[in-house]
């Protein structure tokens, strides 16, 4: 396991939203082809309202009933499980070994991934539904009472906080030296890393709940105004914006040159990176909150279904009429993928 | 009969509900309806009826306002939307401040509950622009932002919403379906009872933070087409979404939401807490209600209603459905055609002309006759301001 970053250290693993903290979205070998068999169905008992995460032959799924499943990927059974005391909407990250997830309780909980035991927890004024992330032994998340928190990975020790403008579901895109995360306070903030002071902010028309990708020094990100932003990662400056149809609940999955997000009005967007130039879009379902994911020449999302589009075309490739879902990601694993759905279903395909 | 309030209807007198509901120029139906079976009611025993209850203070009086401006390109105006609320309490209430007329309805310690109707999100829902006026006019009269619940059914649809993400910290939202340890979220012994098409489960429980919780309730309803309801306002916002197991009340082609609709707004507690009624007519479904997403049946009249009186508020919502699928050559909410019934929804989506059930528009008129109250619109004044 790398140390401080989560970052896969095998091609299978994906051990954080949207597979790293890149926030690219997988781009590995991954199946183009339509997935011919389910492997093994697993029922959660509640619906999955996080996207599943997955290391060293463990899918871990958060349910809302608050239940953090550990499920072994060979078989489909269970290797432990853990009852919060809340609802969990956060999709769990990977550190070392712990597994670290937001509860609807206001705490962020570090749980031994061996056996499911606590190892702490920390608290917040309001629930959690951001995806905890892990860098340099800070964990950093954002909690519905305003505010972003930064603890230490290791023992949850608060290192510092700093209060927003607004319920912060966003999950944190975390460099070295500068966190972005956007706020229902409609503003797109640039935190320091060491301290939690605010190195800008950009406004957006409308609340954000979509979670940011870096690349290069271009922060993309989408709004409830419609708007998807490309937002100098220096200044804040708002490179180009593009206007979806509706507002914008997903994050952004970022290749080099193409950057994927879906829309409400029901749309896959293709943009390109550089400029926002719409290079394809494609309607899969009548609302997407989902975010995609990049396999090996397709992007992927739920959205009523799951759908795999070729990244050139946009064209769907296949689709598979299951795990229709709000907020959950596929996870892309060699020949395997792993659905989370909103009926509270788990998945192996192959 | 024991502590619990009991209410039971006769299939005669169901039926006798239902037929008065309707509009007398449309009472023809090409095949009279099947009647709906007794309907017990099972309230808060010895509540004691708040005269804040429906309908309320200002019984047959509904404002409204209409600006082009408060919507565009599907954008609500968060601070054209403000001034219109405000034009609305003070005109309701006959206050000069809105912070006086918010005050006839909500106390600093209320622990107040807005009810919204995200199932149709997010092509028409309750706007976010609107709640947090809502939310701040609240809090104007002293009622702390953690003593504010935003609540619906279901969890998932208000995720859809982005609600959480949309408004101000401290207040909570939440859906009662999906509430943690999963049968918590309903009262047991507060329920309506029918045995409508065969169902098991004949029973529909009261939310528990309906019974229990909330000590007011203000209704946020949208302005919609409802393909077994006739419209979906702020009988059937409270009705259906304060109570579980409800979609039984419709089998194509019938449709028992009348009277249902209007017995269950009658159940106390909900009967006295709902104190209040803002519909959110910024987006107006005239087809396809309450779940399309289609755009060509969604028009964007920037309206609003407010209202004390739920039954005065639909009847005045059914006359702009009625009117706009008049104008859109779409078939009346009142007519029982059965060559319009599909089974299809693809079909019900995209073709105004078709229809799941035969609406059940006269649920209104039914409500009023429970004394929840006006329908009769030369009895309705019906306030429209200019912006």
């Amino acid at each position: 396991m790398t140390m401080g970053i989560a970052k896969s250290k095998a091609p299978a693993d994906w051990p954080t939203l949207l597979k790293e903290n890149s926030r690219a979205g997988g781009q590995q070998k991954n199946p183009a082809r339509s997935p011919e068999k389910v492997v093994w169905q697993y029922r959660a008992g509640s619906s999955v309202r996080s996207a599943p995460i997955l290391d060293g032959g463990i899918l871990y799924v958060n349910s809302l009933n608050g239940i953090v499943h550990a499920i072994e990927v060979s078989t489909g059974t269970p290797k432990w499980q853990f009852q919060a005391p809340g609802q969990v909407h956060s999709t769990p990250s990977l550190y070392e070994n712990r597994i670290l997830f937001g509860c609807d309780d206001g705490k962020v909980y570090a749980l031994d991934r061996n056996d499911g035991g606590k190892m702490w927890e920390a608290p917040t004024g309001a629930e959690v539904w951001a995806s905890p992330v892990v860098l340099k032994g800070a964990v950093y998340f954002g909690s519905a009472d305003g505010k972003v928190y930064a603890v230490d990975a290791t023992s949850g020790r608060q290192k510092w906080v700093r209060e927003l403008g607004g319920r912060v579901y966003s999950t944190i895109y975390a460099t070295e030296q500068r966190l972005y995360v956007g706020c229902g306070d409609a503003r797109v903030y640039s935190l320091d890393a060491s301290s939690g002071a605010t190195l800008w902010s950009t406004p957006t028309g409308n609340g954000i709940i979509s979670s940011p990708a870096v690349i290069g020094d271009v922060v993309l990100i989408g709004s409830e105004d419609f708007f998807v932003y490309a937002l100098d990662s220096r200044s804040g400056e708002v490179r180009w914006k593009y206007e979806t149809g509706l507002g914008i609940a997903s994050s952004p999955a970022v290749s080099s040159d193409l950057t994927f997000i879906g829309s409400k009005d029901g749309f896959l967007y293709a943009l390109e990176t550089q400029s926002g130039r719409l290079r394809w879009k494609t309607a899969v379902g009548d609302v997407v909150t989902a975010s995609p994911v990049i396999g090996d020449g397709v992007v992927c999302i739920q959205a009523g279904g799951t759908f795999a589009l070729e990244i050139a075309t946009g064209n769907v490739v296949w689709r598979a009429a299951m795990a229709g879902t709000v907020q959950s990601v596929p996870v892309l694993a060699g020949d395997t993928i792993f659905l989370a759905s909103l009926s509270g279903e788990v998945y192996a395909l192959r | 009969m024991d502590r619990r309030t009991f209410v039971k209807s006769s299939c005669l007198g169901s039926a006798s509900l239902l037929l008065h509901g309707l509009d007398p120029a449309m009472r023809a139906p090409d095949k009279a309806p099947p009647v709906p079976p007794s309907i017990e009611l099972h309230g808060l025993p010895e509540h004691k009826a708040s005269p804040l209850g429906m309908p309320g203070l200002f019984p047959g009086r509904v404002v409204e306002l209409r600006d082009q401006n408060a919507i565009v390109r599907n954008r609500v105006s968060q601070p054209i939307v403000r001034r219109m609320l405000e034009d609305a309490m003070k005109e309701l209430t006959g206050e000069k401040s809105a912070q006086a007329a918010w005050a006839k309805f909500v106390e600093p310690h209320d622990i107040v509950g807005i009810k919204i109707n995200p199932s149709g999100a997010p092509a028409c829902c309750s706007s976010p622009e609107i709640l947090r006026e809502i939310i701040a006019s609240v809090q104007s009269v002293g009622v702390a932002a953690r003593h504010v619940l935003i609540y619906d059914r279901y969890s998932f649809e208000m995720d859809i919403g982005s609600y959480q993400a949309l408004l101000p910290p401290g207040v909570r939202v939440f859906g009662i379906q999906e509430a943690f340890a999963g049968g918590s979220g309903y009262e047991p012994n507060i329920y309506c009872e029918a045995n409508f098409f065969g169902e098991w489960e004949t029973r529909s429980y009261m939310a528990s933070v309906v019974a229990h919780e909330v000590t007011k309730i203000i209704n946020v309803p949208t302005m919609k087409d409802h393909s077994a309801a006739g419209v979906t306002g702020a009988l059937k916002n409270l009705a259906y979404g304060t109570f579980n197991n409800v979609a039984r009340t419709h089998r194509t082609p019938h449709s028992f939401t009348n009277p249902l609709i209007g017995m269950m707004c009658t159940v106390e507690p909900l009967r006295s807490k709902a104190v209040l009624h803002i519909m959110d007519g910024m987006r107006q479904v005239w087809h396809g209600g309450p779940l399309t997403q289609v755009q060509d049946f969604i028009d964007q009249p920037g309206i609003l209603l407010v209202a004390t009186d739920p039954v005065a508020m639909d009847t005045i919502e059914l006359g702009h459905i009625e009117a706009k699928r008049r104008e859109k050559g779409a078939p009346s909410l009142w007519k029982h055609d059965p060559n319009s019934i599909t089974t299809n929804s693809n079909d019900f989506y995209h073709d105004a002309t078709k229809n799941l059930f035969f609406r059940q528009p006269g649920h209104v008129a039914a409500a009023g006759k429970l004394g929840l109250g006006v329908a009769d619109l030369k009895q309705i004044d019906h306030r429209k301001l200019s912006t």
